[in-house]
């Protein structure tokens, strides 16, 4: 059974192929789901691939009278929708000839029946220290799903529900922690976010990267560490052969075409194909560097999408680079621009830190909850990171429960350690 | 901005409710019930969605308002009455989204661009006067969170009406079954705000190119995954 069956998309293909079962009242769809964006056709209600094809429906509801779309095409609004320059065929290379064919697109295993989220007792913090840090109206709480098994057999299938880092080197000490996002957890989707963090003993250096798998990428979670890992060697290899500092353009060219190499052996490719690796491991990136120097701790960076970099001090947030969430804007959007897209010049923030400050790096996931940091989530971590906590602390706090913030949390804390 | 609870994204169904409708009526509320369940079944995604239902005739009937779902026991019904005018419908909405969506705000919450899921058979009775108001509210510069809409022709409908009254031809559908409207828009729901809080569905403006080429002193990354 293809993924549009499944979806209750039914191409002409998939016509006599019976649908899944799935009880009413039993829970959101199983296995592994659909990939929620738009721009796949097949995630998206009403007229799909093709002509005549009806909306969804429920499963298991056969019907005598075909909804006849006006237009075939996928109802995707325009705010969601690539707005930049073209990426043959499109920006996700989602082939525009499939509306025209009969045939569906070549779909992942079909879904393996797993039961809903277990649900569980919620419990409060003074009872229990590993309860969740609740923030005003928690999320339902519920055993997190497995990660459905990834992209085998040219990389491992496991990824972990959260990760932890913990270190301090002659002038910083450094926190790190990457959360599944309670969306994920519940529907069994890997983390998408990943870091990494290393110092580079010579220069007295920490060097830095958080990214964020664009959830349109097939295996944007595999992009993500590929980027991140990929970064911070670069910045280390830079740093290794001189003075000259890190040229961060052809850092992010270098991480652009490890993207590439790396969907190429993915997919088994005889050459470089970025459409691909943009289609498999799109993600977005911040990737720096601090040290220390006479006049006091500076940190450079460059950010390719929506993940942020701050300096908290004194309780206060002030963003270093562009900010996601725009002051005065009529709606909100949240797209991004990401690798393998790289722009013709990529912008270099470059900032003297306070003495004292705190510099932190992370994804929307804690950025959105944290807006400008005057908030309740701002006040808790600022209350929080006045200290370095032990590092399972800050996986704790990260992972705090909030309505409606579902996302995977990504946070690099890094504490100055003058005179030392 | 003192504290962001979270991004919501406001969908508005609004339903015809004119006579012309009856055989269909009983569909739409069974698939309002199957929407209601959909939700309920996802939710993170409900958890972002502020809903309102809005039945329209010869004036607009306020069914329900900014709901968020996952708190409503059941959702109200729609009932047939009247003619079908569509200005009272879009002229309604052009205030509507507006205050709505500062209301939101002013609680706190980041506000994505609203959509509005119409049903209708497609059959104005007030002729072409419904153009100017629906103008006015699909107009970004005049209505900066002019939303999306989505027209779901049901039964027999006009085509042509259904399409001009989409903000865009693929968000256009004719003979859509009452009782498959519910799961089609709880998908969709679903699938926005899923796709919305995933990060970066879609790629930003700013015309950042593709890599194509090696960079010079290129070497392979040790696979580590």
């Amino acid at each position: 059974m293809g993924l549009l069956a499944w979806l209750g998309l039914r191409g002409k293909a998939d016509e006599q192929q019976p649908q899944p079962a799935h009880r009413p009242g039993s829970g959101p769809r199983p296995g592994p789901g659909p990939v929620y964006v738009p721009g796949d056709r097949a995630t998206m209600p009403g007229p799909a691939h093709h002509p005549g094809n009806p909306p969804a429906s429920p499963a298991g509801s056969p019907r005598a009278e075909r909804p006849v779309p006006v237009r075939a095409a996928v109802p995707v609004p325009p705010m969601y929708q690539h707005s930049g320059p073209p990426l043959a065929p499109d920006a996700y290379g989602q082939p525009p000839a499939a509306e025209a064919s009969p045939s569906p697109r070549p779909v992942p295993p079909p879904p393996v029946a797993a039961p809903a989220p277990v649900p569980v007792r919620p419990r409060r913090h003074a009872e229990d220290p590993w309860a969740p840090v609740v923030v005003d109206q928690p999320i339902v709480e519920f055993e997190p799903r497995p990660a459905r098994p990834t992209y085998r057999p040219l990389t491992s299938s496991y990824r972990p529900d959260s990760i932890v880092d913990g270190w301090s080197s002659e002038h910083f000490t450094v926190r790190a922690a990457s959360v599944r996002g309670y969306a994920h957890r519940y529907d069994g989707t890997p983390r998408q976010d990943d870091l990494a963090v290393a110092a580079h003993p010579a220069t007295r250096a920490v060097v830095f990267a958080v990214a964020d798998g664009v959830s349109a990428a097939e295996h944007s979670h595999i992009g993500a560490t590929v980027a991140c890992r990929a970064a911070v060697d670069s910045a280390l290899d830079q740093l290794d052969r001189g003075s000259e500092g890190i040229n961060w353009q052809q850092l992010v060219n270098g991480v652009a075409w490890q993207l590439v190499e790396h969907a190429k052996r993915m997919q088994g490719l005889e050459g470089p194909d970025s459409a691909a690796a943009e289609r498999l491991l799109a993600t977005t990136l911040v990737v720096g560097a601090v040290v220390p120097g006479p006049d006091g701790y500076t940190a450079t960076l460059v950010q390719l999408g929506d993940s942020g970099v701050w300096q908290l001090h004194a309780g206060r947030y002030t963003a270093l680079g562009k900010a996601k969430i725009e002051a005065g804007a009529a709606v909100f959007s949240s797209a991004v621009s990401a690798l393998p897209r790289v722009p013709p010049s990529v912008g270099v923030v470059e900032v003297r830190l306070a003495a004292e400050a705190v510099l932190l790096v992370g994804t929307d996931g804690i950025g959105d909850p944290l807006g400008d940091g005057s908030g309740k989530v701002g006040e808790l971590f600022a209350r929080m990171l006045a200290q370095p906590p032990p590092p399972l602390a800050l996986a704790h706090l990260l992972d705090f429960s909030r309505d409606t913030f579902d996302d995977d949390r990504t946070l690099i804390a890094i504490w100055q350690r003058p005179g030392r | 901005m003192a504290d962001n609870r979270g991004n919501l994204l406001p969908v508005y169904m609004v339903a015809d409710e004119s006579g012309s409708m009856a055989p269909h009526i009983g569909e739409l509320n069974a698939g309002l019930a199957s929407l209601h369940e959909a939700l309920l079944a996802e939710p993170m995604a409900a958890a972002k969605v502020r809903f309102s239902i809005l039945g329209f005739s010869d004036d607009v009937a306020v069914r329900m308002e900014l709901a968020d779902l996952r708190r409503e026991n059941e959702l109200p019904t729609l009932a047939t009455r009247g003619r079908t005018n569509y200005g009272a419908a879009f002229t309604d909405l052009i205030s509507r989204i507006p205050r709505d969506v500062q209301q939101l705000k002013s609680e706190n919450y980041t506000v994505h661009r609203p959509a509005v899921f119409f049903f209708s058979d497609g059959l104005p009775t007030d002729g072409t006067r419904w153009r100017e108001p629906h103008g006015r509210l699909t107009d970004r510069s005049t209505t900066p969170a002019a939303p999306n809409i989505i027209a779901c022709g049901v039964g027999s409908a006009d085509a042509s009406t259904i399409l001009d009254v989409a903000t865009q031809q693929e968000f256009a559908f004719v003979s859509i079954r009452g009782t498959d409207v519910g799961s089609a828009i709880a998908k969709f729901c679903t699938a926005l705000t899923k796709s919305i809080v995933a990060s970066g569905r879609a790629l930003a403006g700013g015309h950042p190119e593709l890599v194509v080429e090696k960079p010079d002193g290129f070497r392979l990354a040790v696979d580590v995954m």
